[in-house]
């Protein structure tokens, strides 16, 4: 393979990477309000509805995917969870994580 | 935090845990609840249109600026919905006879108003076209799960929601019309099995031996009716100008 096009693979991937990236975080936000998570956590996902409903912002996207996850199949079921457990029907394993690292991200 | 606010804060995530629990089948008090204060109160005020827009945004997060839901019956659809059977529904939300922990803190005085924001928000809500496309059940027309869903909805159903699932208003029926099936499908197990403790004691008696697949069958009917076109939106595009 020429350099050039070891050059133009390379910078493709990397624009690739990029463009992913971003498509992410466009797709994190767009959940986040899709899915319904807004209504309660805040739309800066830091003002939410309740004084004990967490706030999420900066949050460590590993334990909320988890969170998310348990929720969802009903393994947490304690606290507030109640009030999550029926929305989480709309958001699939692959959106949690897209949500949870978009999530992480915030300030 | 004020001390008021922790306590309202406190009592509200007990609420919310509690009634989670809570599934025990007490519908005798039907009549009383039906014309419970702040219910007879809300249907009493004037309703103020402007004001019902402002607050239905807080609803918006869930059902949409349209009041159409999800038509995978997460939410259910509001819009077109009778004015009573809204207010009813709101006001026992929020007095906790009817356990929805979703939608609990948001039905609270502190989050959307009194008794005239439920006559406000209501009045809004039951004038907004509806869903020209809900979520329906699996059977079409002709199918013999459909004919046989169409003869339960005439020998248990018609009685109280009407010919074609309209309702009555005066009576706080809903307008079961153009729901969402999944939604109604979990609203009548709920009925059914007692776990819906506002429920219609008639409605939890003449449902009882229904099965599953008559459940099902009954249900797929009913998101089937077609709905009078002039209380659909244009097409399933539209959106409401009140919001953007």
């Amino acid at each position: 393979m020429s350099k050039i096009r070891r050059l133009a693979v390379v910078m493709s991937a990397v624009a690739a990477l990029m463009t992913g990236a971003t498509a992410a975080a466009a797709d994190g936000a767009a959940l986040f309000k899709a899915k319904t998570c807004w209504s309660c956590h805040g739309k800066d996902a830091k003002t939410p509805l309740m004084p004990f409903y967490p706030s999420l912002a900066g949050q460590n996207a590993e334990y909320m995917f988890n969170q998310m996850k348990d929720i969802k199949s009903g393994a947490r079921s304690n606290g507030n969870t109640a009030a999550m457990k029926g929305v989480m029907g709309l958001v699939n394993e692959e959106e949690m994580r897209v949500i949870a690292d978009w999530l992480a991200t915030l300030q | 935090m004020s001390l008021k606010s922790m306590v309202t804060g406190l009592t509200a995530a007990v609420a919310i845990s509690l009634s989670f629990g809570v599934n025990a089948a007490d519908t005798s008090s039907w009549s009383k609840d039906t014309v419970s204060g702040e219910t007879d109160q809300a249907m009493h005020l004037e309703p103020d249109l402007e004001n019902g827009r402002d607050i239905f945004e807080v609803c918006s997060a869930c059902h949409m600026p349209e009041g159409w839901g999800m038509t995978d019956g997460t939410f259910p659809q509001l819009a077109g919905q009778h004015r009573p059977v809204l207010i009813k529904q709101l006001a026992d939300i929020r007095a906790l006879n009817r356990d929805n922990p979703t939608m609990y803190p948001f039905a609270l005085p502190e989050s959307i108003g009194d008794e005239q924001a439920l006559a406000d928000v209501t009045a809004y809500i039951e004038k907004l076209p509806m869903n020209p496309e809900n979520g329906k059940g699996e059977w079409a027309e002709g199918t013999p799960e459909f004919e046989q869903g169409k003869k339960l909805y005439a020998d248990n159903c018609v009685r109280c929601h009407g010919d074609h699932g309209e309702g009555n208003k005066e009576k706080f029926y809903p307008r079961i019309e153009g729901q969402h099936y999944a939604y109604m499908l979990r609203q009548f197990e709920w009925i059914r099995d007692g776990k819906r403790r506002n429920a219609n004691p008639d409605m939890v008696d003449q449902i009882k031996n229904f099965t599953d697949k008559d459940m099902k069958m009954v249900i797929n009917y009913v998101s089937r009716v077609l709905v009078d076109k002039k209380d659909l939106a244009p097409s399933a595009n539209w959106t409401n100008p009140d919001f953007d």
